[in-house]
């Protein structure tokens, strides 16, 4: 095993972020790493915003005008993008990860990426 | 050769991350997937039938067949894993040093125990509403 290649550091960190000059491998960890961090923080904003249901139904239906925002429409619109690049993306990664598909890497990512593309047509086409 | 370098790297337990760990972050991925479909299809066709869960009350009656907390906190066991064991594999790659990494390690998991407990206590308390 050699282990000085790819050590971790504070400063490769962030260029984790940038996959540009990178191949399609970096751009696929870059783009799952993303989404993975807007879907958590969605996922917390989720929950506090859900414990309005405790307080009944005033401070809920109040909170719910929002959802005709503009701009809380294409945070949601956002998150179920980022949902679906990150699912298809990871369909690739446990496949990969139980032996399938290993060689065919890139055409497995780009294959759920065309896929992601329609789902995301289909969904943008189905909320606005 | 740029085949290679993609195809050489699989997803793997990263230093820091122990096997178990990352199994269970590759088996919860799957599950999300059919959790998170049965999550969609019940909030927005099963709620009220054209407009989805858009009122406080729409909510509470939905919540009355007891299949829908059941799917909520399955769900929101397996995502709050999920999420929170990916942010560690995430802050695993700025390289802490043992002790910060076993701080943060207490605090996702302070984290996501006090979020599941609290997703619990809402889902049953939602649904204890309608009666």
């Amino acid at each position: 095993m050699n282990t000085t290649r790819n050590q971790p550091s504070a400063r490769k960190f962030w260029s984790w972020f940038i996959p540009i000059g990178r191949q399609v491998g970096g751009w696929a960890f870059a783009l799952n790493r993303i989404t993975a961090l807007g879907l958590t923080l969605y996922l917390f904003l989720h929950l506090i915003v859900l414990g309005l249901l405790a307080q009944g139904p005033g401070a809920y239906d109040k909170f719910l005008v929002l959802t005709e925002n503009p701009f809380i429409k294409l945070g949601e619109w956002l998150v179920v993008v980022a949902a679906i690049l990150h699912g298809l993306n990871g369909i690739r990664i446990v496949l990969t990860s139980f032996g399938v598909g290993v060689v065919r890497q890139r055409q497995l990512f780009y294959g759920f990426m065309i896929v992601a593309v329609f789902a995301i047509l289909i969904f943008t086409a189905r909320m606005y | 050769m740029s085949q290679s370098t993609f195809s050489s790297s699989v997803s793997a337990p990263r230093p820091g991350e122990t096997t178990w760990l990352w199994l269970i972050k590759i088996v919860t991925g799957p599950l999300l997937l059919i959790v998170l479909l049965l999550h969609f299809i019940a909030n927005h066709y099963l709620g009220s039938m054209s407009s989805g869960l858009m009122t406080y009350d729409d909510v509470i009656r939905y919540f009355q067949n007891p299949i829908i907390p059941a799917i909520e906190i399955l769900f929101l066991i397996t995502v709050v894993t999920h999420s929170l064991i990916g942010l560690r594999g995430i802050l695993l790659d700025m390289n802490p040093s043992r002790p910060i990494l076993k701080v943060v390690t207490w605090l996702l998991v302070i984290l996501g125990v006090a979020s599941i407990v609290y997703g619990i206590w809402l889902a049953l308390t939602i649904a204890s509403k309608g009666s």
